[in-house]
């Protein structure tokens, strides 16, 4: 009796399954919004419906149980589960009505975008000072002097200045930052500073110095070498 | 009824039941999640604001947020240390002033130890850094309320941009320090709303704003000097600011309404049933 509405049920909760947790795992993808479940639910339901309600046999086969289970008599343990169902689902209604009309108290949300397009002149600028271990030292000096105050003497984004500061310093050890970026990203990052980025970059959180006003391109470019040389990181490359 | 009937009855019904709940939970809030602070609330208050008192103890029915600061390093002239790593905040408003309680650890009271807060003004996004120009978007002017423990008031002040720092002809912030046992206790106040909105930022009841925190420990070095000041100071990014709106039951009765409705169309529909079946 109650077997046509397994199947259903089976198939409406693998697909919750699936769109919640396997999903956001598939590469390139992201956790669905909530209201997105909801809608694709709702269309599975309904599909679900249709096919159930395509001949009178298979109508009466998918609503006799739930029939039963609302109105029958003598159903044993089910009798607990019916009233069960009864008093959750006013209580479910009220409380999706209260979460989607009281007023929140968290802060507005922010998708910061921590990487976004450089302007046109810095793409594919190569780095002009040639790589000799002189060169690369004297960057690791420039760093310790002007970076490591907050990206830390480990290029880890714990220097001692950095507690304060939301968003926090860029993590070069990590390897989704420079790791992911071209030198040429990192000149026009450190030249610009926090106040060169673009509105979806947030410019006005950012702590980061326009340093174009305080340091020669030269010492740019070495501070680079000596950024991915220290974080032991490599440059992304066009190839 | 088989055994096996009534399992599979069973696991329809549950199965039923979860999918309605999977359902209609979909599109609900999720569970609030504790983490740092990000902003500051300010609850109503009936009565007197504590706007002279650092130490009353009203001050303890608004929740403490805590901000870590660092020390100014975005421009010149910059500090690599500064004495205060944070600073508490809580605040009280009665519906036409707001009061804000900022309290931080430093060992010495000095007569140069100041205070300040800074909110953006207006629709524009500002630089926390004294509302300084930013390349790809045009930002708007800071308001600045300063406090010093020497002056023993409040200053109302505005910047949009490095060298900008102008005292405003209107003042309309008040601020007192209180001093004790390692720690500084300072009030602001001001009034909710201003007449000079291109100056002053408004906080309308409800709505979160921008706020961001300095703080300069008026030490001086072996030769006199004093080791912050000017930009030389402790600061904080930007959080949020919220002077709470009076509470607001009608989402409990939303809630109530509808669970009422859906209990009566379930009452219909069961009796419809029922009577189809007789039939």
């Amino acid at each position: 009796m109650g077997g046509s509405l397994v199947r259903p049920v089976v198939l409406i909760l693998s697909m919750y399954v699936f769109l919640k947790f396997v999903v956001p795992n598939i590469p390139g993808s992201a956790p669905l919004p909530s209201s997105l479940i909801f809608l694709y639910l709702m269309l599975t339901t309904t599909g679900i419906v249709i096919f159930a309600t395509l001949s009178r046999e298979s109508k009466d086969a998918f609503f006799a149980p739930i029939l039963n289970f609302l109105t029958g008599e003598n159903i044993g343990a089910m009798q607990a589960a019916r009233y069960g169902f009864l008093i959750l689902f006013p209580l479910l209604v009220g409380w999706q009505t209260y979460g989607s009309t009281a007023t929140s108290d968290a802060p507005p949300a922010e998708n910061r975008t921590i990487h976004p397009a450089p302007p046109g002149e810095y793409t594919g600028l190569s780095n002009p000072v040639s790589k000799t271990p002189e060169n690369i030292m004297q960057g690791k000096g420039f760093y310790a002097a002007f970076c490591s105050p907050c990206h830390g003497g480990k290029f880890d984004g714990k220097g001692p200045a950095a507690r304060g500061f939301n968003p926090p310093p860029a993590n070069f050890s990590d390897p989704t930052t420079i790791a992911m970026l071209q030198e040429s990203y990192l000149f026009w990052r450190i030249k610009k500073g926090g106040v060169g980025l673009p509105i979806e970059g947030m410019p006005w959180k950012s702590a980061m110095p326009r340093w174009e006003v305080e340091l020669p391109d030269e010492w740019i470019w070495k501070i680079i070498m000596g950024e991915y040389d220290g974080a032991h990181q490599s440059p992304r490359t066009w190839e | 009824m088989k055994p096996a009937n009534q399992i599979r009855q069973w696991v329809s019904g549950v199965g039923a039941v979860t999918v309605a709940a999977l359902m209609l939970s979909g599109a609900a809030p999720g569970l609030a999640q504790e983490s740092e602070s990000v902003s500051v609330s300010a609850p109503m208050v009936k009565g007197a604001l504590p706007v002279d008192d650092p130490n009353a103890a009203i001050w303890s029915t608004a929740k403490q947020a805590k901000f870590p600061m660092s020390p100014q390093v975005h421009w010149p002239n910059r500090i690599l240390e500064t004495t205060v790593k944070d600073v508490s905040v809580r605040a009280l408003h009665d519906g036409t002033q707001v009061a804000v309680l900022l309290e931080y650890a430093d060992p010495t009271e000095d007569p140069d130890d100041a205070a300040a807060i800074e909110f953006m003004v207006g629709d524009k996004k500002a630089h926390f850094a004294h509302g300084q120009p930013m390349a790809q978007v045009e930002g708007g002017p800071v308001n600045i309320w300063y406090w010093k423990n020497k002056d023993k008031k409040g200053v109302d002040m505005n910047a949009q941009g490095f060298g900008t720092l102008k005292i405003q002809t209107h003042q309309d912030v008040k601020a007192t320090g209180a001093f004790s046992n390692g720690t500084w206790k300072v009030v602001f106040t001001r009034p909710l709303a201003t007449e000079h909105t291109a100056e002053d930022t408004q906080l309308a009841l409800g709505g979160f704003i921008n706020i961001a925190f300095a703080v300069w420990d008026g030490r001086k070095d072996g030769s006199g000097d004093l080791v912050e000041k000017g930009s030389q100071k402790a600061v904080s990014s930007w959080w949020y600011f919220r002077a709470e709106a009076p509470p607001d039951y009608s989402g409990y009765y939303y809630a109530a309404f509808a669970a009422a409705l859906a209990l009566g169309f379930q009452f219909v529909l069961i009796r419809k049933l029922k009577k189809g079946q007789a039939a």
